[in-house]
């Protein structure tokens, strides 16, 4: 045993206490990266200027900012708690262990809804963008989406089937393209390479901050769009070829490329479109970063934002279907979830029946649902999600003080990351509150009266002592 | 402690199980879309008679970009001038506090009590 | 334009391929292994694992 190699080849996912047939450990590093911002960068194509809307240009960029440290705190305790918690599931897992069972499955819930509808969103998008291009080639007929926004999640759920290391390297090729997109835009518009077109003080004059300092709050909301899924990296964690070493590196890297996305997306963008354009992503600026390039007279940056727009939602969606379906899996391999859930395919080594299962629910949220609302569902399930974060590692911490098992990555300074991080959910909950309140407590009724099916029903099939897997002592103050 | 054996659930009980969560998730999607419910509307408090672009409030450079992406002052008269309405009132803002703090009060309670129950089992009593 | 409304239809078969690809070879599976064999993963076996080689 002692010279057994995780990484090696030959053993790839199968261990000796029974598992048949497991998930593959094939994934780098880089792969990691390509999931984190793939999943993310979507949102520096679409839907981050609803900030703008809320509170005006200058709100968006405080708001990417606090939302920026936001998901540092995140990218922080994530990587720490899942550098030690390595299974797929990511943060279901994590609660399992650390929090218990019923937090666990309410996270998993989350995860699988932040996602799903994280995926139907962008499978919207794209077939909004396949008729943005259809009108552009001169077609004049009404083109009919639906077939396109079927295709999308149709073809990526065929792509997660067949295998994690193709689906995510195809991530890893978009995710580079949509982000050096962004790249040559502000490069482009600048003034660095040719003429600049940027005009932020003209644009700003007279709506610095038009609803005040109560719109700045309030665009905290969208404010974590510009990040939301970044904390997905976790999901690879039983994939990754080692994932206490690959898990906090794909991660901090993904969040230092996001500020640097989403800091460069709101300069461009504010400095060429008028606010009010800007701000409304339903009747204004749909694909704000591509809007731009139109302004810009280049037919080049056009074409490559056309693209990059399509791929940063291809991506996104793609890698949604890779995490929903880790999740769901993970909860029905624990039975959380009826145990059906919990098979891998013997040939393509993927949670097989979670992803097939979870296609028709994404079709009906994309089909059925309009966009902001998809949104506002899926902001509202990460939300509840960052504000179990920092309980999750306090009582991490507390459970397992340092030196008593061993740590992948310790993220600096605990407890203020937490503190912070507990803060910062506050403001966004108010901020959600300030014009979508009525959701908010609807969706947490809907978790609450799942909660209460969880412990009353469901938890009778769920093996007591088996759940807690981890080659941990046992947790200080049991 | 005594060892729990869960019971072995049959298809047909897994497939219940399945029902009931899908039809939840789908609830909490289209029940707030049903009742009108969903989303935030923005509104124009002081609509504009015969808009030009400097009634709008917009400058020189603002009123050229609205027109490089193919607005009037007409088209763009909404689009402009609505706006969201932040006022709320105290009882809103304490059932929302209350209802967030008394959801993850609960979880944390129940989490708890299961938590420890995996515990003695999985470590062997106290 | 007709090229559009062709695209269109080309997008509802590559769906359906995609879709009958994906039930078709769920279903051959499901009925070629046996349950024990597709749901025998189980959590942290290889960190059990890496952590017994630690000791080692």
């Amino acid at each position: 045993m002692a010279d057994f190699d995780i990484t090696s080849g030959e053993r790839d996912g199968m261990g000796p206490h029974g598992t048949k047939v497991g998930l593959l450990r094939v994934l780098g590093p880089a792969h990691v990266w390509a999931l984190g911002v793939g999943i993310v960068l979507v949102g520096e194509y679409m839907g981050w200027n609803f900030a703008v809307g809320k509170g005006g240009a200058y709100a968006a960029l405080i708001a990417c900012w606090f939302a920026g440290i936001l998901y540092t705190c995140v990218a922080m305790i994530d990587s720490e708690v899942t550098s030690t918690v390595a299974a797929a599931g990511g943060q279901y897992t994590q609660a399992k262990h650390i929090v218990g069972p019923l937090m666990a499955f309410n996270v998993g819930l989350y995860l699988v809804f932040a996602y799903t509808m994280l995926e139907a969103a962008n499978a919207i998008t794209a077939g909004y963008l396949i008729s943005v291009v259809a009108t552009m080639t001169g077609y004049t007929g009404e083109l009919d989406q639906r077939p396109f926004i079927i295709l999308v999640i149709m073809f990526l759920a065929w792509l997660n089937y067949r295998g994690v290391l193709a689906t995510l390297t195809f991530n890893l090729v978009i995710t580079a393209i949509a982000f050096a997109a962004i790249i040559m835009l502000f490069l482009s518009t600048s003034g660095i390479l040719g003429g600049g077109i940027m005009q932020h003080a003209a644009l700003f004059e007279g709506h610095e901050l038009p609803y005040g300092w109560i719109g700045v709050l309030a665009s905290m909301h969208f404010g974590l769009w510009y990040y939301l899924g970044i904390e997905g990296t976790t999901q690879a964690a039983e994939e990754v070829r080692s994932p206490a070493r690959a898990l906090p590196f794909g991660t901090l890297a993904g969040i230092m490329t996001l500020l640097i996305a989403a800091t460069l997306t709101w300069y461009i963008c504010s400095g060429v479109l008028p606010w009010e354009f800007l701000g409304d992503g339903v009747n204004g600026s749909v694909a704000p970063l591509f809007d731009t390039a139109r302004l810009s007279g280049s037919n080049a940056l056009i074409w490559f934002l056309g693209f990059g727009t399509l791929f940063a939602t291809l991506a996104s969606a793609n890698g949604c279907i890779n995490d929903a379906s880790r999740a769901w899996f993970a909860m029905g391999r624990d039975k959380y979830l009826p145990a059906w859930f919990g098979a891998v395919h013997p040939k393509y080594r993927t949670p097989y029946r979670a992803i097939i299962f979870l296609v028709p629910i994404a079709l009906i949220f994309a089909l059925g649902a309009p966009l902001d609302q998809v949104i506002t569902f899926s902001i509202l399930s990460g939300l509840l999600e960052y504000t179990f974060m920092p309980l999750n590692i306090i009582l991490f911490r507390k459970k397992w003080p340092m030196g008593s098992i061993k740590r992948g990555y310790e993220h600096p300074f605990h407890p203020l990351p937490a503190i912070v991080l507990l803060t910062l959910c506050g403001i966004t909950f108010f901020a959600v509150f300030l014009g979508y309140g009525t959701q908010l407590v609807a969706m947490i009724g809907f978790y609450i009266v799942v909660s209460l099916w969880f412990h009353f029903r469901r938890y009778r099939y769920v093996d007591r002592g088996a759940q807690f897997t981890m080659p941990w002592p046992k947790p200080q103050g049991y | 402690m005594a060892h729990y054996v869960p019971p072995k659930q049959g298809k047909f009980s897994q497939l219940i199980d399945v029902v009931v969560l899908v039809a939840l998730t789908v609830g909490a999607l289209f029940v707030p879309l049903w009742l009108n419910l969903a989303g935030s509307s923005k509104s124009v408090a002081t609509p504009v008679e015969a808009p030009t672009w400097e009634a709008l409030g917009q400058n020189t450079v603002q009123a050229a970009q609205y027109e490089a992406l193919g607005y009037t002052p007409e088209t763009a008269h909404d689009l402009i001038l609505s706006r969201f309405d932040y006022s709320f009132t105290a009882g809103a803002l304490i059932v929302m506090i209350v209802v967030i703090v008394a959801y993850y009060w609960l979880m944390l309670k129940f989490s708890e009590s299961e938590y420890r129950e995996v515990i003695s089992e999985k470590f062997g009593g106290k | 334009m007709e090229t559009w409304n062709y695209i269109e239809y080309a997008a509802w078969g590559l769906s359906a391929l995609f879709g009958l690809f994906l039930v078709v070879d769920w279903l051959k599976i499901d009925s070629t292994y046996s349950e024990d064999v597709l749901t025998s993963s189980r959590e942290g076996e290889l960190e059990a694992m890496t952590e017994e080689s630690h000791k080692g």
